[in-house]
């Protein structure tokens, strides 16, 4: 023993330069079973955790990245969702308006309201119809609740309708149930009344108001609103009748320009 | 307990292999931490430690590929053993003969890993990918022996802010 270690102490790095290349001989003439041995051994005890820690953060970036697919995805879909339910709710509202007919003497040219304007309640309106489509002035505006206004002005693509809540705009109008008369407006700060109505005259909460069509604009019949309140002050001529407009002037999207037969 | 620096040595060539390789290589220009390393031990430590060392050392570069084993551990032993023979006879308190000794030794072992490795154009891969990556590594060798030797500290590098 001793005699070994004195030599190993002598020739000791001829010895470990002489094991080196023993091993790396045996690496690569030797059998393939001790280096994948080896390789196996090395992989699972040093590189196994970086490569699971590799792994992890791929597979981090992977669903972080698919993350951002899924939201964008979805964000199309809803963007999708909604323009598929606007297209619901038009198609809603033209099933409603297919079974309009229009008075008589009188055809529908239907319009799109394109912009709507007026400070806290809608006063006019623009539509994608003008004098190309023989939409001129004072012609009647309606949809499928009643009337809406009167063509203001025109370009030739486009025109304005002067609504029913414009203070300035009048219509003759009688009661449906018992055909007296009155002039329905609009009032700001009341909302819609019927004006120069007689103070006896015969008038219930409910009843419908309707065009006279004595104003030579509108023709007769269409409906303008309903009373909801009647005041009868006896030191005055007329009686104060408020209405519900037939009309949601705060909804109005499909309407319909009335013209006369013969007219286009 | 004196065997822990060497485990963590080969730890950081199977973290720098796995992980770190992507993010620090450029156009294919990349460090090879191997040599590095088994020249810095070679540097500082004993001539059979620097040769054992390498061994493994070469050992852990070529996992994943047994049938270069004997190979790469020859090569990068040598390189162990070459560098602290040259340490011995050479003067290397200057840190730039200390770099221009890794300079030297990164070439030769990486073109002798590329040979191994039987890829064609080693002209033209010599030119493009081991100059330019040998000079990478001695950059970061350079940064090394600044914080070895205490020339880069937190102390100063918190002084220039």
């Amino acid at each position: 023993m001793n005699w070994i270690s004195t030599q190993f102490s002598r020739h000791g790095r001829y010895i470990n330069v002489t094991a080196v290349l023993i091993f790396s001989i045996l690496f690569i003439f030797g059998p393939s079973i001790i280096t994948e041995a080896i390789d196996r051994t090395i992989l699972a005890g040093l590189y196994y955790p970086f490569y699971k820690i590799e792994n992890f953060f791929k597979l981090m970036v992977s669903q972080v990245e698919a993350n951002d697919q899924l939201r964008e995805s979805l964000m199309i879909l809803s963007l999708q969702l909604s323009e598929y339910e606007e297209i619901q709710r038009e198609n809603i509202r033209l099933r409603d308006a297919l079974g309009f007919t229009p008075p008589s003497g009188y055809h529908l040219l239907p319009a799109e309201v394109i912009s709507v304007s007026g400070y806290k309640m809608s006063m006019s309106a623009i539509i994608n119809q003008g004098i190309n489509d023989s939409v001129f002035n004072d012609d009647p505006v309606i949809n499928q609740d009643g009337l809406v206004g009167r063509i203001s002005s025109t370009t030739p693509e486009y025109a304005t309708v002067q609504l029913l809540t414009d203070p300035s705009n009048r219509v003759a109008a009688r009661v449906a149930s018992s055909r007296e008369m009155g002039i329905v407006k609009y009032k700001v700060l009341i909302g819609m009344i019927l004006d120069n109505f007689p103070l006896h005259g015969s008038i219930t909460i409910g009843d419908t108001v309707i065009s006279s069509g004595l104003g030579g604009i509108y023709p007769p019949g269409l409906i303008l609103g309903y009373v909801t309140e009647i005041n009868r002050d006896e030191s005055e001529t007329f009686c104060m009748v408020k209405l519900t407009p037939a009309v949601n002037f705060h909804s109005i999207d499909e309407v319909f320009v009335l013209k006369a037969k013969g007219e286009m | 307990m004196r065997i822990i620096p060497f485990i963590i040595y080969l730890l950081i060539i199977a973290l720098f292999k796995v992980i770190l390789q992507d993010l620090t290589t450029f156009y294919g220009i990349g460090i090879n931490i191997t040599a590095l390393l088994v020249m810095i031990v070679a540097i500082y430590k004993s001539e059979i430690i620097s040769l054992w060392f390498g061994f493994i050392a070469g050992l852990v570069l070529s996992a994943g590929s047994p049938q270069h084993f004997g190979a790469y551990v020859i090569t990068t032993a040598a390189l162990g053993i070459v560098t602290y023979h040259s340490r011995e006879r050479l003067n290397l308190d200057s840190l730039y003969s200390r770099l221009l000794l890794i300079l030297f030794g990164v070439i030769p072992y990486s073109a002798l890993i590329l040979l191994i490795n039987n890829i064609d154009g080693f002209g033209y891969l010599f030119i493009t990918n081991i100059l330019p990556s040998a000079i990478y590594t001695t950059l970061i060798g350079w940064i090394f022996f600044l914080i070895k030797e205490d020339r880069i500290t937190l102390f100063k590098i918190k002084s220039l802010f």
